[in-house]
């Protein structure tokens, strides 16, 4: 019988943590995984990790890059006859993974808690507010009475500011980049398939073309969600971009005409992030599409990051252009506030790390499997 | 009157009709074509054309069907003359269109087949039935004749679309050549009448027969159609009935009737897979269901039998059936029971016509086959090359270019494969029929939650109001043979209600004194039928008549136009009395359905019924001999003259009467013993009730509870005090079979209980010796105390001490299924296994829901409302693993742990399960003594050694041997409910013989002739129902031997005449001297 892998009945429970998981609809009918366009000769999914954990098999579901194939556009969900929301297991899952590569344990604590991650981001923000009001209070050498009347030129804190944003992104990177050391450990590492450092730069061009353009999101069967997808992307990607390497340019007093790049690209932004979290929440609460109809506290925290954000950012913009240098200084406040905790607690903890994770195991899927490809051409040269 | 000769044969007309009347009452055809007995006579195709003499006039062709009939008139309508007229007649036709099969079939009979004239291709030969019909029938005028002569064509008022037609399709139905008549005066397309019994795939008219073998076989009118009772037009039906049997006053009409109780078996519906719109159902022509396809492929459906698609008529070479359409989702968690089987059904006869080349592609999730044989019949159907695909298939798409179907499924490698049908066909399920929640509101039954009828499993056939009982698949989606028990259990539910007053109601029927004929010189009477067309059609009936009269012995003959009408019936008790007939034969269609009716009337008639004889002339004779009139002719004549020669030798018969012994002897008190010996006592017969065990109640005492809660220890304690205290009921335990000697209402057992040897008489058996759980020698069965049955595990769980014995509950159990079920030494399911194990899964979780439960299966087999505790299970977390058959789990015990390995079929991975206990779904298999019951009785168990019944379908609770009946788990592997069905079955099928005094006998059994007998004993061997027995006696200080015959077993088959080398048996009725003459009759002429 060959080597038997081991059940394991807890894991159904442990995946239920994160999410719904309805296996008792599931007979194995199949009709999911044909529904799916994604869902090709290499990988078959949702059926066949919805049987892992229902089987209790750990490692093989730990190593799965199923979950990560999916864009959750429902069609498996509406095909199932027994209403078991296949694609909702596979969100489930895709929770479930993200907690297990996060070696902090952080990850699966806000997933199983709305108490942990309120907390979580709650004391994040605290901590920023905290930060700053030091800053002003020891740096800047402000007394507390000078908080409110005085308002002042955002030339002071640079560039404090730099390292402080510098910080904010390096940290979640840091964090990602140790869980993908651990994610391919679960993928590659306990195959018994030799994978030489050449074939991971070689297709590391893999990971840079789905990281930014989400092209197989495009062979879902509703092109207009890769759309309003990448809308939401480029609201996020952009804005991170011009803060990361341009802050001093893109925060300023100064006021740029309307075609300087300063201003439109701010604009464009805040119009892609505000029509893709008001679009998401409005989905969500009409729960019309498949994908909307059931909402863990995670699938509302982002959309309100990415709203609040937005809506912070305007209210600066627009108090610094009207002359309200005093409130667009408190609008910023807020702004940092708003804008830590999710990419401190969100990228590596949260939804939000699926823009790491997505590509990442497209990239180390595409490895493997040319390194199976390539051992197996050996041994068939070997054997010939 | 008129009176005219006709080939020089005389014929009287009424005054008025023409001439073409006169001819046809003589038998004569002609040809005609623009000729219809219901319109006016139009002569425009001149056909029809006869010779016409009129005294004083020169001869003259005339056109028949508007000629009258004159009298005194000379006609000849097979001269020379007319012969060259309508051959130029037929060519002027064919060159009009060539291509129309009915002036091709015309012209062929008078011997054109190819035309001197240019062919002209049109599509109109004008000879006006449309217009006629319109006009005249419809009172429409839709359509006319413009233009005279080369200018002359078809159309309506001033060429366009005719307002005034209502596009009845009439035009259409009459034209001869086929033309789409209504495309010209309408532009609504004409939809015919779908014909529902082919599910519509073809049409019919709106006066019609159901189908071939509708009972009653009459024509209706479907009122909702008829243009007659509608618009009061048309009515061509009445004048056209030759029978005269149309009446259009019937009216529908409210019937009271006075019942002491009532059967509800209003059936199911197929589900309409319309309302799965990616099915494609209603939308793709080559998508049909299941019934579609039973139509498409009988010899009496659309396409007669050959295995076509709906869309272009092509030969099909692919085909996919897809399961489980409207059965087992998330709105009907049922399965239909029935599906997975017809669908191997129908994939086999599908290739049986279609050739071995036919792809036939079945796409399932679990194979269902749980009914006897049923099992080997799927593994036969795998043999014969039906794929089985296990896949549930969501959605069709149809390729518009050929209309082929196109279907997505994941292989057994998990594979995407796209495969291409040319028909696919959708397994429906059962669903309730419309409308059930008014009827059961007016009859005040309670629907469950899919809207069957709610039944407990302790009363399956009650449907909770008393007097209200329920059969079919009207209580639970089922097959052909549960739906006939409890068609039957029914039945005895009523009877043991009413039978204080059964029979009150039925008046014997009263005959004459029967007549003496011994004696006599044979005086026969032959009846001819007519039968309209059917025999008429294509056996020329006054030939045959004139020639029934030249045979010896016969003193009177009649032509009748229906014999079997009830007027007729009259008229020949009339004959036989005036012409003083003592044999009678009636020259018509098939003893099987009308010899009864025959028989019955002459002994009305004061004659003795077995001094009949009937010649089949019609399936035997017109049926298969339509291009043939004249020699079927003749061989009607033969027909004749054989019943005739066997008439003469007739000899009145008595139908025996045996004593009925109005009590059952039961054999087992199990649950289906117990409950046949209630309902039997409670019909008021006395049951001797046998038990081999010292306590009653057999496999129920190991049943604790039941999927849907009933409580079974309460039910079975009170069943055995009903039966310990019913007094009609002998109850022997520890009882044991000496023998049992007799046959059907005179039996005589001896038995002996607790030492004691008792006999007694009973008129029937009732066989319920049970059957017994399979106890496994694999998978360490025995070696471990962990290691055990369902039922020792139901034993457990039930039992004071839990199954928690050790102090703690089982972490783990792992329960495997099929375990000496479907393998090579009992090729059979087991058929309750999978429900077991979802039943004390279900058991395991609500006593100790941290227990992890495994189910290891092949397919999981929860038939019926037992689907929905499958996916109870499910839900509850039990974890089911799919095994094949070649790769059987292995249980390890290593040191103290068990462990099970399975070869998972779905991922196709080893699977390693830590067990603490591991749960063996044993097979059932039938009781070591079935054996020699079988003998004791004479009757035959299948391979397997169940009892074999005499029908598997259709008499599912009889035996071959009459007064013998089975039920329970001695059948095969059943359910609670199940065995009470089948047990109340057969109290029902026994009560049909121990409710009568006596039985009348079959009066055409066999009878030794004692000179002629030598005992040689070659008859006892071929006789199927083991009637012939040897006796020997005293005889002249001798011993001497021959055989006897129980007349009471004996159907008269005829094997011991056969086999007989002295004469020494023979069938009354059949006797070796009726035969030879017969044969002789048969030889003579030749």
């Amino acid at each position: 019988m060959g080597r038997e892998i081991k059940s394991e009945p807890a894991l159904l429970q442990e995946v239920r943590k994160y999410g719904q998981f309805d296996v008792g609809g599931c007979y194995n009918c199949g009709s999911c995984t044909i529904s799916c366009p994604l869902s090709g000769n290499l990988t078959t999914f949702p059926r066949r990790v919805m049987r892992y954990v229902l089987f209790g098999l750990k490692d093989l579901l730990n190593s799965s890059l199923e979950p990560w194939m999916c864009y959750y556009c429902g069609d498996c969900s509406t095909a199932c006859p027994q209403q078991a929301e296949p694609g909702e297991a596979m969100m489930t899952l895709r929770r479930y993974l993200t907690a297990q590569y996060d070696w902090t344990g952080l990850a699966s604590r806000l997933y199983s808690s709305a108490a942990w991650r309120i907390g979580a981001n709650f004391f994040t923000g605290l901590f920023v507010f905290l930060i700053v009001f030091f800053y002003h209070l020891y740096d800047v050498k402000l007394s507390g009475s000078d908080f409110f009347p005085r308002s002042m030129p955002l030339e002071h804190m640079f560039p404090t500011m730099i390292y402080f944003t510098l910080a904010v992104f390096v940290i979640p990177i840091a964090l990602l980049l140790t869980n993908a050391a651990r994610m391919h450990s679960f993928i590659i590492g306990r195959e018994n398939i030799k994978v030489p450092l050449s074939l991971y730069l070689k297709q590391l061009g893999t990971f840079v073309v789905h990281a930014f353009t989400q092209k197989r999101f495009r062979e879902c069967k509703d092109k207009g969600r890769w759309i309003k997808h990448m809308i939401m992307v480029s609201g996020f990607i952009v804005p991170s971009l011009l803060v990361l390497f341009f802050l001093r340019w893109f925060q300023t007093d100064n006021i740029y005409p309307v075609y300087n790049p300063q201003r439109w690209l701010g604009y464009l932004a805040t119009i892609a992030l505000l029509y893709g979290s008001i679009e998401t929440v409005i989905g969500r609460i009409r729960k019309k599409g498949q994908m909307h109809r059931f909402s863990s506290p995670d699938d509302w925290v982002l959309p309100a990051f990415l709203f609040l954000t937005a809506v912070s950012g305007i209210t600066i913009h627009i108090c610094r252009y009207a002359g309200l240098a005093m409130v667009a200084h408190y609008a910023y406040f807020a702004h940092i506030i708003i804008v830590v905790p999710m990419l401190v607690i969100e990228i590596p903890f949260g939804k939000l790390s699926h823009i790491f994770y997505r590509p990442l195991a497209i990239y180390l899927h595409s490895v493997k499997q040319r390194a199976a490809i390539e051992q197996n051409n050996l041994t068939e040269a070997k054997v010939a | 009157m008129v009176r005219l000769t006709v080939n020089e044969q005389k014929v009287s007309v009424e005054k008025g009709a023409n001439l073409l009347g006169a001819i046809e009452k003589l038998g004569i055809k002609i040809p005609t074509l623009c000729y219809h007995k219901a319109l006016t006579p139009y002569g425009a195709c001149r056909l029809c054309v006869v010779e016409v003499h009129v005294p004083g006039r020169e001869p003259a062709l005339q056109a028949s069907c508007s000629y009258p009939a004159l009298d005194g008139i000379t006609v000849f309508t097979d001269t020379e003359r007319v012969k060259r007229a309508r051959k130029i007649v037929a060519e002027l036709l064919l060159a009009r269109c060539p291509e129309a099969e009915a002036i091709k079939l015309i012209a062929s009979s008078l011997g054109v087949t190819e035309p001197r004239i240019r062919k002209k291709n049109d599509d109109c030969v004008y000879c006006g039935l449309c217009v006629r019909m319109c006009e005249e029938r419809m009172g429409k005028a839709a359509i006319g004749f413009t233009g005279r002569g080369p200018k002359k064509k078809l159309e309506p008022p001033f060429g366009k679309h005719n307002p005034v037609c209502w596009t009845c399709g009439a035009c259409n139905f009459i034209c001869p050549v086929g033309k789409k008549i209504t495309v010209l005066t309408t532009q609504k397309p004409f939809i015919p009448i779908p014909n529902s019994y082919n599910m519509g795939l073809d049409k019919r008219s709106a006066a019609y027969i159901l189908y071939p073998q509708a009972v009653p076989n009459k024509a209706v009118i479907d009122k909702n159609y008829c243009l007659h009772l509608n618009y009061n037009v048309c009515g061509i039906c009445k004048e056209v009935c030759e029978a005269r049997a149309i009446d259009y006053e019937q009216k529908d009409n409210k019937i009271e009737i006075d019942a002491g109780a009532v059967i509800l078996s209003p059936g199911y519906e197929v589900f309409d897979p319309g309302l799965k719109p990616e099915l494609g159902y209603g939308k793709y022509q080559n998508v049909v269901t299941s019934l579609e396809f039973e139509r498409i492929l009988s010899a009496s459906g659309p396409y007669s039998g050959e295995a076509l698609r709906p869309s272009d008529k092509k030969h099909l070479k692919r085909i996919a059936f897809l399961q489980c359409v409207g059965s087992r989702d998330h709105e009907r968690d049922y399965c239909s029971s029935v599906c997975c089987m017809y669908a191997t059904k129908e994939a086999i006869i599908a290739k049986e016509h279609a050739g071995e080349d036919l792809k036939c592609d079945i796409f399932y999730m679990d194979m269902r086959a749980f009914s006897k044989g049923f099992e080997q019949y799927y593994e036969s159907a795998k043999k014969q090359g039906i794929h089985y695909i296990r896949f549930r298939v969501p959605v069709i798409r149809e390729l518009p270019e050929t209309q082929d179907l196109v279907l997505e499924y994941l292989n057994e490698e998990e594979k995407k494969v796209c495969s291409e049908y040319d028909l696919v066909v959708l397994s429906v399920g059962m669903v309730p029929p419309k409308h059930i929640k008014e009827f059961a509101e007016k009859t005040g039954i309670q629907l469950n939650e899919f809207n069957f009828c709610r039944t407990s499993v302790f009363d399956p056939t009650g449907t909770g109001r008393e007097g209200v009982y329920a059969a079919g698949p009207f209580t639970e989606p089922k097959d052909i043979p549960e739906t006939v028990i409890q068609a039957s259990s029914a039945a005895s539910r009523v009877i043991s209600l009413l039978h204080d007053v059964k029979g009150t109601l039925i008046k014997p029927r009263e005959y004459p004194p029967e007549t003496d004929v011994g004696g006599q010189e044979p005086r026969i009477g032959v009846f001819v039928c007519h039968c309209g067309t059917n025999i008429a059609g294509f056996v020329n009936v006054p030939e045959v008549v004139e020639y029934a009269k030249t045979l010896s012995n016969v003193v009177y003959v009649e032509n009748n136009l229906y014999t079997c009408s009830n007027d007729t019936q009259d008229r020949m008790k009339q004959k036989i009395k005036e012409h003083d007939l003592n044999r009678v034969v009636v020259a018509s269609c098939t003893p099987r359905t009308h010899e009864p009716l025959f028989r019955n009337t002459i002994r009305e008639a004061g004659l003795n019924s077995y001094l009949f004889e009937m010649a089949n002339i019609r399936d035997q004779c017109s049926w298969v001999h339509m291009h043939e009139r004249e020699a079927a002719t003749r061989k009607s004549e033969d027909l004749v003259r054989m019943a005739v020669a066997k008439a003469r030798l007739l000899e009145p018969l008595q139908k025996p009467l045996i004593n009925i012994n109005k009590s059952a002897l039961v054999i087992g008190g199990g649950l289906a013993g117990m409950t046949s010996s209630l309902e039997l006592a409670g019909q008021g017969f006395e049951v001797y009730l046998l038990e081999r065990e010292k306590e009653l109640g057999g496999n129920l005492r190991r049943i604790h509870y039941v999927l849907n809660g009933e409580d079974p220890q309460n039910e079975l304690k009170s069943i055995i005090e009903k039966v310990k205290t019913d007094k009609r009921i002998h109850l022997f335990v520890s009882a044991k079979i000496l023998s049992i000697e007799g046959s059907i209402g005179n039996f005589k057992t001896r038995i002996i209980s607790d030492r004691e040897e008792t006999e007694f008489e009973h008129g029937v058996i009732i066989v319920a010796t049970g059957a017994r759980e399979y106890r496994p020698k694999e998978y360490l069965y025995g070696e471990d105390e962990r290691i055990i049955t369902q039922s020792e595990l139901e034993e457990m769980i039930a039992s004071d001490a839990g199954f928690a014995k050790n102090g703690s509950k089982p972490n783990t159990m792992v329960m495997i299924q099929c375990v000496g079920s479907r393998d090579n030494e009992r090729p059979y399911c087991s058929r309750i296994c999978c429900s077991t194990a979802v039943k004390n899964a279900l058991k395991i979780k609500e006593v100790s829901p941290d227990t992890n439960v495994y189910v290891l299966y092949r397919d999981i087999r929860t038939y019926g409302f037992r689907e929905q505790y499958y996916t109870k299970a499910r839900q509850k977390g039990i974890v089911f693993m799919r095994y094949d058959a070649d790769n059987k789990p292995v249980v390890a015990k290593n040191g103290k742990s068990l462990s099970v390995k399975v070869f998972e079929q779905t991922l196709k991975l080893p699977v390693e399960i830590p067990a603490d206990m591991v749960v063996l779904s044993a097979g059932i298999i039938p009781d070591q003594d079935n054996k020699a019951v079988a003998q004791l009785i004479k009757v035959p168990l299948t391979q397997e050694g169940f009892f074999l019944e005499a029908h598997m379908k259709l008499r599912p609770v009889d035996f071959a041997t009459d007064g013998v009946f089975v039920c329970g788990l001695a059948h095969f592997s059943k359910s609670i409910e199940e065995s009470i069905i089948q047990a109340q079955a057969a109290s029902a099928r026994a009560n049909t013989i121990l409710s009568k005094d006596n039985l009348e006998l079959e009066a055409t059994t066999s009878f030794i002739i004692d000179e002629n007998c030598d005992g040689c004993a070659y008859c006892i061997e071929p006789c199927p129902y083991n009637a012939i027995s040897l006796i020997e006696y005293m005889w002249q200080g001798a011993v001497k031997k021959i055989a006897e015959v129980n007349e009471s077993m004996c159907k008269g088959c005829g094997c011991c005449m056969a086999t007989c080398p002295k004469r020494g048996a023979m069938v009354r009725g059949f006797t070796m001297d009726q035969i030879e003459s017969q044969i002789d009759a048969a030889l003579q002429a030749v």
